[in-house]
């Protein structure tokens, strides 16, 4: 059974700061300062007046012309939501989280841990946690995701009842009763899901845009999108609509956690507001003080996390992921700095963080280098490097299946290019 | 990656065609010229055939467009050939 834990509104009220009393009037996040004009997160309050995330900053103003908007903090948010799963990780669950405020684990693995019942679990993450959070518990993520947001702030809403209780007990289908089992779940998340409307498939990257089309086409409810057949759901939608009906039937991709990792992160209070060479001066310094952390074990650094606290208000943050992973304070620097550039107003505190570490240091080169395997190597790093920047779906390519088919989708797929394959 | 990914899949696309089926515009852009039509039908021997009409034709602004009428279900969709 998987777990989601929803903080919700985490950006919003982690930009208002101290100013929690805010939360009562129509606020929104403001757009990030050279980023698409759209606001954020937004308050119930502006919610009942209109103000939707993800609306154009012009339109949610003329809707409601008593908007409040906050600045984003976008490394505080980071800050606490890596607080957040990093307390998640210490009862035992194995965490994905797909955005700030939303993080799912699977129970099953956990029950031995917390008194051997699902209530135990949640009560070790309520407590673990130590702030209030919305718990689902249900046989898939978007079913908990669901569940989650339709729980109260001290009560999980567990799908499925007895059954949810007996998978998180550890009971585990016989080997001939494990399809049974799958899609006993699969049918207990479907039903759970039909009446809920397709709103909620906006959680998701993939198919938030089709929300609006659907209730445009007069289809409210998941159950009236699992209802559909999946060919004209396919051919009206392509593979988003694919996923959403998947997804409206109580199908879902399996848990992916995150491997827990370390925190390095060295941070810097200016005494006078900085910019320009002095930046340059305390992110030299960062760079110095991050390689010198022992903990770091001589490994070298393949991507770090560069944020800024601003005078007027707000944060910034910049990921840098470098093309060879390194642990030359001169290079690093030299990958950095241009980043300085893109800070909208000067800093009062900057910090940098060790996001992905790479290989040890000690890399020591052949004596002769074979052109094939040197080829071979620079590829298999601009592999790692573009999957780094753009994802695990960055770096595919062309097999070719069926070449003379008359149906032009079966002559060829995408799949995962792995360096030194053929073709 | 969740898997294999299709290549070429038809994506739904807009199409006014005439009394006998023939494209007279596609996207809103008139068709200028039908430079080939074939017809597709395979997998009838399964629940889900496939009955499709091709028609590669010249819009205004000479683009080369290749769409087809999916004959079971009504729907007209576009395609790189």
């Amino acid at each position: 059974m998987i777990v989601c834990v929803l903080l919700p509104r985490l950006e919003l009220v982690v930009a208002c700061g101290d100013r929690q009393a805010l939360l009562a009037d129509p606020v929104a996040l403001a757009p990030e300062p050279g980023k698409v004009q759209n606001v954020g997160e937004v308050s119930a309050r502006a919610e009942v007046l209109g103000v939707r995330a993800g609306m154009r900053l012009g339109e949610a103003l003329a809707r409601c012309p008593q908007l409040v908007l906050v600045p984003p903090d976008p490394a505080g948010v980071a800050e606490q939501w890596e607080g957040v799963i990093a307390r998640l990780e210490s009862v035992g669950a194995a965490v994905q989280s797909e955005r700030p405020g939303q993080a799912c684990f699977d129970a099953t693995g956990l029950r031995r841990l917390h008194g051997g019942s699902l209530e135990g679990i949640l009560a070790a993450v309520r407590a673990a946690l130590r702030r209030p959070a919305r718990l689902g518990v249900a046989p898939t993520r978007f079913c908990a995701l669901a569940a989650a947001q339709r729980a109260r702030p001290r009560r999980a809403e567990v799908v499925g009842g007895p059954f949810a209780d007996a998978l998180a007990r550890g009971w585990r289908p016989g080997a001939g009763h494990a399809p049974r089992a799958t899609a006993r779940a699969t049918a207990v998340a479907a039903a759970y899901l039909a009446p809920l409307p397709v709103v909620l498939l906006s959680a998701r990257p993939a198919t938030a845009a089709l929300v609006e089309p659907l209730e445009r086409l007069g289809v409210r409810t998941l159950g009236e999108l699992a209802a559909l057949p999946r060919g004209k759901v396919a051919d009206r939608f392509g593979p988003p609509g694919l996923i959403a009906h998947a997804l409206a039937r109580g199908q879902d991709e399996p848990l992916r956690p995150r491997a827990p990792g370390e925190r390095l992160r060295e941070a810097l209070e200016l005494p006078e507001s900085a910019s320009g060479l002095q930046l340059e001066q305390a992110l030299g310094m960062l760079v110095d003080r991050l390689l010198a952390r022992r903990e770091r074990r001589g490994r070298t650094l393949r991507a770090v996390v560069l944020a800024a606290r601003l005078v007027e208000g707000g944060t910034w943050r910049e990921r840098v992921v470098f093309r060879q992973a390194l642990a030359d304070p001169d290079r690093m620097r030299l990958a950095i700095a241009p980043k300085l550039a893109l800070l909208p107003a000067p800093a009062d505190a900057v910090s940098l963080a060790v996001e992905r570490f790479g290989p040890p240091a000690s890399d020591q080169r052949p004596l002769v280098d074979e052109p094939a395997a040197l080829r071979d190597a620079r590829l298999r790093e601009a592999v790692r490097q573009v999957r780094a920047v753009a994802g695990p779906e960055a770096a595919l390519r062309v097999l070719t299946v069926d070449p003379d088919s008359r149906v032009p989708e079966r002559r060829a797929i995408l799949s995962p290019f792995e360096p030194g394959e053929p073709g | 990656m969740s898997g294999p990914r299709r290549l070429n899949v038809p994506r739904p696309i807009e199409v006014r065609p005439d009394g006998d089926g023939r494209p007279l515009a596609v996207d809103g852009r008139a068709v200028q010229a039908v430079r080939e039509s074939w017809l597709v039908e395979d997998r009838w021997w399964t629940d889900r055939p496939l009955r499709r009409r091709y028609w590669e034709v010249v819009t205004e602004g000479g683009r080369n467009v290749v769409v087809f009428h999916d004959l079971a279900s009504g729907d007209w969709s576009g395609q790189r050939g």
